[in-house]
């Protein structure tokens, strides 16, 4: 297997009070978009703190590009925090090309670069502006320029499209996706589990600091499909209700007029079902084992409490 | 090394691209001309004076003063009798600006030595004093007169005693009069002052711009917090120095062509007065020089270290202008114990005052100018100096690299205790 471009070994990050990232581990391979979900207050954003080193781990390691991670590899990563800003009143191109130097870049030979990429967003005509003289949009736009001016090798988003409108948020998408099939990786998190769903590769679902699954999309769904069964009735549902209620056959069931979605109880045979119901008399238009949605197992592993964020400790034990 | 000029580069250009840089950098020079210039040019530009003077003596007294003042060249006198009621009517004259002002002489000025002037301004200090002299000296030749003494064998006798003063810098006399180096250590103290608050301030703004703009988190995960609070302090230092030395070279043309300004405006030669306690010095040493620019820098440092850390452990502006209160009191103690220094450069406290890092960039310059220092007295100052900014450095650099990611409530002195020992 290729080396991974990033592992977390066992980090765990204590603010006063609380524990906010327990013994998290996930490892990210080469060329991928890898999801970092989590509801409000889970420890993404304390999580890619410590990969981008502005945490110190209390516990635990993390690994960059196969060496001890650190700020040394901040000019192979591109960094879009979860609070965006920029100097505000600064002009535009300024901005980029600072932030490039940050990085390691040598201003004149980023120049161009940067006006291609301002080009590319709609931004050509504002390169000489203010910062401050833009709309917020287009401020995001400009930051997501800055992190990946310098052609980073890894792309870490912090909520990555939080605060974009539509058509802002594709041509972000259509950008990530057009870097990972240039072979970068792209480290994102997010809690909107439907854009997870259509972009990413990988993911790591986290809740109160711990990891609860990760894996490949295709793998974590997987290892819960054929624990789900979709039912459509056609009219008649038969003695459907008291099928449903049955433990022993269906641990859970969302029922919605013509539809319902099943979980199947362990060791429970989906014919079962499907014979009970069709000798209790109901008519179906569809039976279906299918995968459940991202959305579907985040909500079922997270947990209705554990999408209520722990109090966020402000203070920080560097 | 390339990330610590980017940001220097950043702070400097940012900073002299602004309108207010300029405005600053013009307006100092044109502030200290008109502290040192307006008084001079208030008290000689009072012009002509037309004035009257009320004769009520018998002797030729009042002839003999209208006579002199008008010959003095500053007023044009016309001698009228002491009729009754010619008060209220040349008051009149007064009021309608047709006249300056009238004086009132009788026969008691010359046994009492007192008579009276009225007029519309009596403030114009080289005008009564112009009076007062002519009227004294008439009254005293009357005097002379009455007594059957000759005025002229007094006038021979006297003589103006002049006391020049030199004073003796480092076993070296300097041609300095006593007043042209309190002055010039005065400057120095308000200058320091005032640039060192100015300046700190500035530091204090540019580390709240990126925090309270969140870019900070891009930053410190860029390069260390300790090369990020280095590249500020130096762009933000070589953009003031800049500025000092537009305002340095503005100062040195003032007081090489201040003659020639003063004469333009109409200011009489010489007119600073010769015993004055400011006088403007003829020339700025160049070691004085040296040790300005030095002892700013290192008190720069000093204090914008300070005012970072201040401004990285608040959330907002506001918080920032109350936390700031601590490092305002250091500058504030260093610039008023100067004053003691400028009554006695010689005192223990004085000397104090030079090894104390905190007040030496202010005591320092100003001790040396007073003419009490020697270099290796400086040198212990600026030794003690950059100790004292290592020191404070390192401990603002590490509440700075903490804070500087914090959000939320201020910390209290035992969170920034904590904050020193683990960062």
């Amino acid at each position: 297997m290729t080396q991974p471009i990033l592992v977390l070994d066992r980090v765990t990050k204590r603010f006063a009070g609380h524990v906010a990232v327990d013994s998290l581990s996930l490892v990210v391979p080469p060329g991928v978009i890898y999801g970092l979900l989590g509801p409000n207050g889970a420890g993404k954003s304390t999580t890619i703190r410590m990969i981008m080193n502005i945490y110190v781990p209390d516990g635990g390691s993390v690994q960059l590009f196969g060496e001890p991670g650190g700020r040394d590899h901040s000019a192979r990563i591109g960094y879009l925090p979860e609070e965006r800003g920029l100097y505000p009143k600064m002009r535009v191109l300024d901005v980029l090309l600072f932030l490039a130097e940050m990085k390691g870049m040598d201003r004149r030979a980023t120049r161009p670069q940067a006006s291609q990429w301002l080009e590319r967003l709609g931004l050509g005509d504002w390169a000489q502006r203010k910062v401050n003289e833009l709309s917020k949009g287009m401020q995001q736009k400009v930051q997501f320029i800055s992190t990946i001016l310098h052609d980073p090798d890894l792309l870490v988003m912090d909520e990555a499209f939080s605060g974009l409108d539509p058509v802002n948020s594709q041509i972000l998408k259509d950008t990530v996706l057009e870097l990972r099939s240039r072979g970068k990786t792209i480290l994102l998190s997010t809690h909107i589990m439907e854009q997870a769903e259509k972009l990413c590769d990988h993911v790591c679902i986290i809740a109160r600091g711990k990891k609860l699954v990760d894996g490949t999309l295709a793998d974590v769904k997987r290892t819960r499909s054929g624990h789900h069964v979709l039912v459509n009735f056609d009219g008649a549902r038969g003695d459907a209700d008291r099928i449903f209620g049955d433990r022993r056959l269906a641990t859970k069931a969302d029922v919605s007029g013509q539809f319902a979605e099943l979980e199947l109880a362990p060791g429970a045979d989906a014919q079962q079902i499907l014979q009970a119901l069709v000798s209790s008399g109901a008519r179906l238009s569809r039976f279906e084992l299918a995968e459940p949605s991202l959305n579907k197992i985040f909500i079922d592993l997270v947990g209705p409490d554990a999408a209520t964020p722990a109090e966020r400790a402000e203070v920080i034990d560097a | 090394m390339h990330k610590i000029f980017a940001v220097v580069r950043r702070e400097f250009v940012e900073r002299v691209r602004k309108r207010s840089f300029w405005i600053m950098a013009i307006l100092g020079p044109v502030f200290f001309a008109a502290v040192f210039l307006l008084p001079i040019l208030l008290s000689g530009a009072s012009g002509h004076k037309h004035i009257v003077l009320v004769d009520r003596t018998s002797s030729g007294f009042g002839t003999a003063v209208a006579k002199t003042l008008d010959s003095a060249g500053h007023f044009t006198v016309e001698r009228l009798a002491g009729r009754a009621g010619i008060e209220d009517s040349l008051r009149d004259l007064v009021g309608r600006k047709e006249l300056d002002g009238f004086l009132l002489l009788t026969d008691s000025a010359l046994e009492t030595g007192t008579a009276e002037y009225r007029a519309s301004n009596v403030s114009a200090l080289e005008d009564i004093a112009q009076l007062r002299e002519i009227l004294g000296r008439l009254a005293v030749e009357g005097r002379l007169t009455r007594l059957g003494v000759d005025p002229g064998l007094v006038a021979k006798a006297q003589v103006h005693f002049r006391l020049t003063t030199q004073k003796i810098t480092r076993g070296k006399t300097t041609g300095e009069s006593a007043g042209q180096s309190f002055s010039l250590a005065y400057f120095m103290s308000v200058t320091l002052y005032i640039a060192l608050l100015l300046y700190g301030v500035q530091v204090m703004g540019s580390v709240m711009e990126e925090k309270t703009s969140k870019i900070v988190e891009v930053l410190a995960s860029s390069l260390r917090p300790f090369q990020l609070l280095m590249g500020k302090l130096l762009g933000v230092g070589a953009a003031s120095l800049l500025q000092f030395v537009i305002w340095g070279a503005a100062g040195r043309l003032m007081l090489s062509q201040r003659m020639a300004l003063m004469a333009k405006m109409g200011g009489g030669a010489g007119s600073g007065g010769e015993g004055g306690l400011f006088q403007v010095p003829q020339h700025i040493p160049s070691s004085t020089l040296v040790i300005f620019i030095l002892f700013f820098l290192g008190g720069y440092f000093l204090y914008s270290a300070m005012f970072a850390a201040v401004a990285a452990m608040s959330g907002t502006e506001q918080e920032a202008r109350q936390s700031q209160a601590p490092v305002t009191m250091l500058i504030m103690i260093a610039f008023f114990s100067s004053f003691a220094i400028l009554a006695n450069p010689e005192s223990n406290l004085a000397v104090a005052l030079t090894l104390i890092p905190f007040t030496a960039p202010i005591a320092t310059p100003v001790r040396w100018a007073a003419g009490s220092l020697n270099w290796t007295e400086v040198v212990a100052s600026l030794a003690l100096l950059i100790v004292g900014i290592v020191v404070v450095t390192w401990v603002a650099s590490r509440i700075y690299r903490v804070g500087i990611l914090m959000t939320g409530k201020r910390p209290s002195v035992a969170e920034l205790v904590r904050w020193v020992r683990t960062a």
